[in-house]
């Protein structure tokens, strides 16, 4: 496998369990340095709510860091066991985890505590996973027992993770006396799989979740979670914003667009008019979503978004950070611009540093024409807390 | 019979100072007036880029610029130009 010729994509879905605000269940991912290693962890703490995601997140947080550094994985389990607060009423101190420690070159480490076992999905059939078990001591639930494994992981293969809450949805019903089970759930991703063999890692966890709440009658009797690791052919899209410095380089800017192999979104007004009147493609604005914060989005041929540029990319940025999901948001130039951005794995921002002297007036806002620190932000966030691969190139 | 075209320009500026409270003009106009009306959202119309024009946000009923636009003076331009036809 040549490096950069495939990218690890990494989504994962939750649902806390019903009526309970916080979800007890913590996913956390990193990709660290430079190399590409990318470390996804799914931790479940004891019991629900707020308690629950503290357990968690020790856990998750505890768990990335000792693996970054390299830490044997026996050595830092029995840390994190050792450091959990112990609940008062159980009198233990208990959160599963799985940790997926993935090279760029494909190689996989993962170890688990008594998370559902993970699924491999690999095209080659005789790709065989060997899990050791060890044990190690805690001082408040006895021994433990994990489970490490290493293998290889080929191009389209992807690794599933489920909390419990997903492979016990549904308990108690006539027809899934025991949950929906293991076997059910893997099931169930396989034949997803077979029918969308490019379903996105982001799209597959979101399907096994709501698959989990339906059978609970959308009322969950736990923290449902699940993450994807997904080794694919990277997706590519080109953000242009902001008009060229110097105009002789707007034909560039224009062709530039044209010829990009992927998607391509353009955020602003000017940018929008220069690439229409060079390429002599109309644009035509769409105004069946309105929102009063972000301006209504357009449409160009051969272009797959057009919105205006720093308000929505204001309000952009501001949805990464808070990890909103586009699909369950209503819709709107940002969320629009949000979902190609989610859908992609290498995003290019081409970005134009003429100033807009209309925004200088001192009326307006003061946010208003920091594109490119606005920019740098959005790259920051795409980067740091989803994982994809961003850059930046100005002209 | 539609003859008055209305272009509520969308840009950054315009938004900010108030074209997001303009695009409800459609729901606001009086309906012997509406039949003829189209309106439209715009991509940044380019108004605001020198002073000559005035000031954000701007809406353009047919030939006719109109700077600070508010629903009442879009609609009064409205009627001008239905009147003039």
């Amino acid at each position: 496998m040549k490096p950069n010729e495939y990218f690890i994509e990494v989504g994962s879905h939750q649902h806390s369990k019903f009526g309970q605000p916080v979800a007890g269940d913590v996913f956390v991912s990193e990709r660290s340095g430079d190399e590409g290693r990318t470390i996804t962890i799914l931790a479940d703490g004891l019991g629900s709510g707020v308690k629950a995601c503290v357990l968690a997140t020790l856990t998750a947080t505890m768990a990335r860091r000792f693996v970054a550094a390299d830490i044997d994985v026996r050595r830092a389990a029995e840390i994190i066991m050792a450091t959990l607060p112990v609940c008062r009423q159980r009198k233990i101190a208990y959160s599963t985890f799985t940790i997926i420690d993935t090279r760029a070159d494909g190689s996989v480490q993962v170890i688990e505590h008594d998370n559902p076992p993970f699924m491999l999905l690999a095209k080659n059939p005789k790709t065989a996973v060997q899990k050791e078990q060890f044990a190690i001591q805690s001082q408040s639930t006895g021994q433990r027992n994990l489970y490490y494994s290493r293998f290889q992981l080929e191009p389209e293969d992807r690794i599933v993770v489920c909390s419990d809450g997903v492979t016990q949805s549904g308990m108690g019903r006539k027809e899934m006396p025991l949950g929906w089970t293991d076997s059910a759930a893997g099931q169930f991703v396989s034949d997803l799989v077979s029918r969308d063999p490019g379903i996105s890692a982001r799209d597959l966890s979101r399907a096994v979740v709501l698959r989990a709440n339906l059978n609970d009658h959308r009322k969950p009797s736990d923290d449902t979670s699940c993450a994807v690791v997904y080794l694919r052919r990277p997706r590519a899209a080109l953000i242009a914003t902001g008009p060229p410095i110097n105009p002789a380089k707007d034909v560039a800017l224009a062709n530039t667009v044209r010829k990009f192999d992927g998607k391509t979104v353009i955020c602003g007004g000017t940018t929008a008019n220069i690439i229409s009147r060079e390429l002599k493609r109309e644009i035509t604005i769409d105004l069946s979503t309105r929102d009063m914060n972000v301006p209504p989005p357009s449409s160009m041929k051969g272009v797959d978004l057009v919105t205006e540029g720093t308000l929505t990319l204001s309000a952009g940025a501001e949805l990464l950070e808070k990890n909103v999901d586009p699909e369950a948001a209503e819709p709107n130039a940002a969320t629009m611009l949000l979902k190609h951005w989610l859908d992609s794995d290498i995003i290019r921002f081409l970005v134009g540093t003429k100033i807009n002297d209309a925004h200088q007036d001192p009326n307006l806002p003061v946010e208003l024409d920091i594109r490119r620190n606005l920019i740098k932000r959005i790259v920051r966030l795409l980067e740091q807390k989803h994982l994809k691969k961003a850059s930046i190139e100005y002209i | 019979m539609t003859n008055i075209t209305v272009k509520i320009c969308t840009g950054t500026t315009c938004y900010v100072m108030g074209a997001s409270q303009l695009l409800s003009l459609p729901q606001l106009l009086p309906e012997g007036l509406a039949s003829r009306v189209l309106v439209e959202g715009a991509n940044c119309l380019d108004f605001c880029k020198n002073g000559q024009h005035g000031k954000a946000p701007f809406v353009q009923v047919n030939n006719t610029v109109i700077p600070e636009a508010t629903i009442e003076k879009v609609k009064e331009a409205i009627r001008q130009a239905a009147e003039t036809d």
